[in-house]
């Protein structure tokens, strides 16, 4: 049995030595320290890119180490976030409603993700295949949810609102503490590290490296012995929930959430996070799914109507000249120049 | 009942132990937030949650330049609409700036009106209308019936440069037909920007996704856009046509001129419901049937089953309520496959140029309920479209929610004139004064009490070479839904959307 | 209702439909189903087409000449993309998803920019015609005809040129194509050429029954991969028309009898159970159930 040591220092994600985890402690020492120094708005704001974390890394675990793509992976994301505002709305006078609501929300992710990935992995659906499917199913959910206009259209007391999505849905509480504002960012640091170091752990465990066999070759990884299908399945879940997981921090965000959530724009994002990054890093996305959110912000607020050519092009040139991800050809590059630098220093 | 020390747990009569501080209980299982990390975080929360409001209330601004948000979709998508709008934002800021406002002022409604003064000697009056006479301007009688002199200076000089001796200063980033940056860049505007009044929103989603936000700030906000109706909301003033303004006058029209039966294909989300649903439960009261209903996606643009089914039907007349330019393509595709049925709409023509993009006779039999068109033939509008193109030579159209737009930054400057500041609260209340505007389609109203806008209504009319007629007009048409509703913004602070199934009168009198 | 008009009208709405779904896919028939490149710049492709149908037929060219114009202008711009970006995403699927949407993310808000938010439209050719209480659109008709021709067309390509039997080759195993002196990177061009052009020519004769505006092109791309999807690679020209006229089948009923949405709502659940039944695709059941009835083992 490892350690924790052992699993979070592991040889499936990018960044072993001391000097790494040196450079990691400052930079979350500086987010913690952040709200000190800036203003309400842009801890909202630093808030909005952390929170989209999870479901880059549920991205990059399906993805980057099972090689397996959702494309219409935001559906989780929606589906998690629609509960929510249904259950805490309903349940607004309880103190356990909001708490009943995590719950509901990540197991409705997580059943929707079950029974779809029975379906495909059991059927043995052909790779390519998977994300053209996963992508209709998340346009027929944007299309169903975007004609629930009227009064009909309710659960309880809540509306589901149609195009004009959810909106009004309640802070998420501890007891008697609200998360918002401050508090709420973190929240986040706090659910972002988590899901990171766990997810470290578990690609760096026995499971893990079943799963990047199964990424590497099926057959082979089948005919040793192992159930590939039913570890494929669990995770699916388990990015469904990570999915699941971001969309619930983004209904406390907001306060809203509307179909196009989980549209074709929306649904595009994640992939792209992943693909700039590297798939093969989690640590990778964790980086680009940030900076990404906040390049797109910084040029629209300048009121820049070139963002989305800018963005494009940078897909384009990242995909050319990067074609493992940015991150992790710059951390191999540095990887190497350490080497060169240093080479008795331990790896 | 035993006194406590601070963070130990309390002891209550009954032994239950209630321990009252979360802090003490944060564990080390996550690696990097440590103990004290959690503590400074909750006090810096703490002291930020309850210091940080009174700091910004503080910060009232009284120099340097008055500061308008304006977030609209400039990429993407809406960036069709979104441009013009921010085009009327600038038309409208610049003419602050240079000294000229529109006239108006809080003198209730009907204001100074399009129609201003009687000619110069006064008409003489006989039993029945053969028998009245007119003068023309200062002139011999030529002939019968009434006669008036347009009133020709809305703009004047308003005595100053820009407002209240600042500059206007419109700060406009792009919402890229995203909800989420929508919301980022509301925060920004309010929060950092501190703007004295924000102009945003083009879909009812947009301005959903930010009215939390601007209800959690009391940020003074307009929404220019015609929509469903229903927003019901202290800090909102929405300044575009809503549906008892549009819908009823053109479907009694229709129905009287083409006849009862109709059938209905509307955009599938909100909008096209809710307006669906009004003309439902009000056709019947003037002697309509809805032969049909039918709801198309917005990403659909291919129209030959919905023609055959409106075929299939065989109604008198077609109310169109498609939205988006997917759905546009339903004009043309109806036109090559033959269909002749007379159209209604209050959405297209004066908002996606339909009749100027798409061939003749595509447009041909269409009726359109608007507040604004280009083509308003009225001399202040004439004057408006001039000045628009002098600044934008290249815009291809003025739409409807860009005039809209455009009056609602004249408007807030009078407001802002009547109060004498830029403080919100006083700005509302002078909004809720009474205000009338000489808008360039004609006079208009801001209700008190439901922060919606009457407007000066035209039936359009686009014939076969989509040359565009006006029908009929009503010059001034009340926002009355919420008044009927019960909604009275001057009295009671209320921050949420109606709608029609809350209203009884829609089952109390429909005959489906 | 007489049945015989109501009978005409669903034949009608069902080839039509069909042909709107091949039409659509034609293009990523070609680059999906035959090179495997996810194409997500595909509807941007036809929004070029759609452009230079309209910026040409306003400078004065008939309208079928500035058609033909448009697939060429396409194809250059799809081999000038392919030699540039595309070729170095042979085998890496997902790289190729990413740098096509941002191509085509370069080229709608490109286009948006440049061109402005609306084009004036084409005026539809033909006239219309009617049967009992149903009127037509002949256009239509002749879109249908058109997507029969290329049918033909890209089948004689294939199966009868030289052009045709090396991308084949090439498509089924590079290095043994290679070896037999065909020059593969030359037919890699010319096939995402092909593909682009199509595209193009699919835009531009659609373009007088759409709106031309820069992000026209979003309509057509889950309509095309759903199609290719569902036609499968074993046989991408089979598969294509097979798989338009099982959608189209599905959506004419039930749209003409309960709707838009209805319809759109069926299509998507039909296209996801027979992914489900069929994993490769209507073309591979088809080949085997024609393999199996000539007595050959199943591919």
């Amino acid at each position: 049995m490892r350690t924790i040591v052992d699993l979070i220092s592991g040889g499936a994600d990018i960044g072993r030595t001391r000097v790494f985890w040196i450079g990691f402690g400052v930079i979350v020492l500086l987010f913690l320290l952040y709200p000190t120094q800036a203003s309400a708005f842009r801890v909202s704001n630093v808030s909005f890119y952390l929170l989209n974390i999870p479901l880059g890394l549920g991205m990059a675990l399906l993805w980057g180490y099972c090689g397996v793509l959702s494309f219409g992976h935001v559906a989780y994301f929606g589906i998690a976030g629609y509960i929510y505002g249904i259950i805490a709305g309903n349940m607004s006078e309880n103190t356990l409603g909001p708490l009943a609501g995590v719950a509901g929300g990540l197991l409705a992710s997580a059943i929707v993700a079950g029974i779809f990935g029975y379906f495909v992995f059991y059927a043995r659906v052909q790779k390519w295949i998977i994300p053209i499917l996963t992508l209709v199913l998340t346009l027929l959910l944007e299309t169903f949810l975007g004609q629930t206009a009227g009064y009909q259209w309710r659960i309880g007391s809540v509306l589901l609102g149609g195009y004009n999505g959810m909106t009004g849905i309640p802070w998420f509480r501890l007891g008697g503490f609200v998360f918002e504002g401050y508090s709420f960012f973190y929240l986040c640091v706090v659910v972002v590290l988590a899901c990171y170091f766990g997810l470290r752990m578990l690609v760096n465990s026995n499971f893990g490296q079943v799963i990047v066999a199964i990424r590497e070759d099926e057959l082979r990884t089948e005919l040793l012995g192992y159930d590939i299908r039913a570890r494929q399945w669990v995770v699916f879940v388990i990015s469904a929930m990570l999915a699941g997981l971001s969309g619930l921090l983004y209904v406390q965000w907001g306060n809203y959430i509307t179909p196009s959530q989980v549209g074709l724009l929306q649904a595009v994002l994640p992939v792209i996070w992943t693909a700039v990054g590297g798939t093969t890093s989690l640590l990778a996305v964790v980086i680009s799914a940030f900076a990404l959110n906040w390049v797109t912000f910084t040029l629209s607020s300048q009121g820049n109507q070139y963002a989305m050519v800018i963005i494009g092009a940078l897909l384009v040139v990242t995909m050319l000249f990067f074609p493992r991800g940015i991150i992790v050809m710059v951390a191999e590059w540095l990887g190497r120049l350490i080497a060169r630098r240093a080479p008795s220093s331990q790896p | 009942m035993t006194k406590r020390r601070e963070n130990q747990p309390l002891q209550t009569d009954d032994g239950i132990q209630q321990d009252t501080s979360a802090v003490q209980r944060s564990d080390d299982s996550t690696p990097g937030i440590r103990r004290r990390d959690f503590l400074t975080g909750t006090a810096a929360t703490i002291t930020a949650a309850t210091v940080l409001p009174h700091i910004r209330s503080a910060k009232a601004q009284s120099s340097g330049p008055i500061k308008i948000g304006h977030i609209e979709d400039l990429s993407g998508n809406l960036a069709v609409y979104g441009v013009q709008k921010y085009h009327g934002a600038q038309l409208a800021v610049k003419e602050i700036n240079e000294g000229k406002m529109l006239k108006g002022g809080p003198v209730g409604s009907g204001g100074v009106g399009l129609m201003s003064n009687f000619a110069a000697s006064p008409p003489i009056m006989g039993a029945g209308d053969k028998d009245l006479k007119y003068v023309a301007d200062g002139g011999k009688l030529t002939g019968s019936g009434m006669a008036f002199v347009e009133d020709k200076d809305v703009l004047v000089d308003s005595g100053e440069s820009g407002l209240l001796g600042r500059e206007v200063e419109l700060l406009a980033p792009d919402g890229q037909s995203n909800n989420n940056i929508w919301q980022q860049l509301t925060r920004k505007l309010i929060l950092e920007d501190e703007v004295d009044c924000l102009v945003a929103g083009f879909t009812s989603a947009e301005r959903e996704a930010i009215r939390p936000i601007v209800d959690q700030h009391k940020q003074l906000y307009f929404y220019t856009n015609q929509y469903e109706g229903g927003v019901a909301d202290s800090n909102t003033f929405c300044t575009g046509a809503i549906v008892e303004q549009q819908v009823i006058p053109v479907v009694d029209y229709m129905i009287q001129k083409f006849g009862p039966r109709v059938y209905t294909i509307a955009a599938d989300y909100n909008f096209g419901q809710l307006t669906a649903a009004w003309t439902k439960a009000f056709a019947p009261l003037v002697g309509g049937e809805i032969v049909e209903e039918e709801f198309v996606p917005l990403s659909v643009s291919d129209f030959t089953t919905s023609i055959a089914r409106i075929q299939a039907a065989k109604p008198d007349w077609v109310f169109t309520l498609l939205v988006g330019t997917n759905q546009s393509n339903y004009y043309p595709q109806a036109a090559a496959a033959g269909l002749e049925y007379p159209m209604a709409s209050t959405v297209n023509m004066a908002q996606g140029y339909e009749h100027r993009r798409f061939k003749p006779p595509s447009l041909n039999r269409m009726y359109n309920c608007v507040n604004y068109i280009e083509e308003i033939p009225t001399v202040r509008n004439r004057a408006f479209v001039k000045r628009w193109y002098a600044m934008f030579p290249d815009d291809p159209y003025i739409g409807q929610m860009a005039q809209n737009t455009y009056f609602s930054i004249h408007l807030y400057a009078m407001a802002v004139r009547l109060a004498g500041t830029t403080d919100q609260e006083t700005v509302k209340k002078a909004l809720e004064s009474g205000l009338s505007i000489e808008a360039p389609e004609g006079a208009v109203f801001l209700e008190p009490s439901t922060h919606h806008c009457s407007h000066y209504i035209r039936l359009a009319t686009a014939d076969a070479d989509h040359n565009v007629s006006f029908v009929r007009e009503w010059p001034s048409i009340q926002p009355w839904w919420l008044q009927r509703v019960g909604v009275n913004l001057v009295r009671n602070k209320e921050y949420k959307q109606y709608i029609p199934d809350e209203d009884p009168f829609f089952a109390m009198f429909s005959k489906s | 209702m007489d049945v015989l008009p109501l009978a005409l009208s669903l034949l009608y709405q069902f080839m039509t439909g069909a042909a709107f779904f091949f039409l659509a896919a034609v293009g990523l028939v070609i680059i999906l189903g035959m090179m495997n490149i996810i194409n997500l710049a595909h509807g941007e492709l036809m929004m070029i087409g759609a452009y230079t149908a309209t910026i040409t037929y306003h400078a004065g060219v008939p309208f079928w000449l500035s058609v033909i114009l448009s697939f060429f202008v396409v194809a250059a711009f799809g081999a000038v993309l392919e030699l540039l970006i595309v070729r170095r995403f042979y085998g890496r699927e997902l790289g190729a998803l990413v740098v096509t949407w941002g191509v085509s993310l370069v080229l709608g808000q490109g286009t948006l920019l440049f061109f402005g938010p609306f084009m004036p439209s084409i005026k539809i050719p033909g006239g219309s015609f009617s049967y009992g209480v149903f009127s037509y659109s002949a256009y239509w008709l002749i879109l249908v005809l058109i997507s029969l021709l290329l049918v033909l067309g890209l089948w004689w390509l294939y199966n009868r040129t030289p052009y045709g039997l090396q991308a084949k080759a090439t498509m089924q195993n590079a290095e043994m194509a290679k070896s037999l002196g065909v020059r593969t990177s030359r037919i890699y061009t010319l096939t995402f050429s092909l593909g682009a052009g199509l595209a193009g020519l699919s835009g531009a004769l659609m373009a007088p029954t759409l709106t031309i505006a820069p992000f026209m092109g979003q309509q057509f791309i889950v309509p095309a991969f759903i199609t290719v999807v569902v036609g499968g690679t074993a046989n991408v020209i089979a598969g294509a028309v097979a798989s338009s006229a099982f959608l189209a089948a599905v959506k004419t009923p039930i749209g003409m009898a309960f709707g838009a949405f209805s319809g759109t709502v069926a299509l998507l659940l039909a296209a996801l159970i027979i992914i489900r039944i069929m994993p490769d695709g209507i073309s591979a059941s088809l080949q085997k159930f024609f393999n199996r009835r000539a007595g050959r083992t199943a591919q």
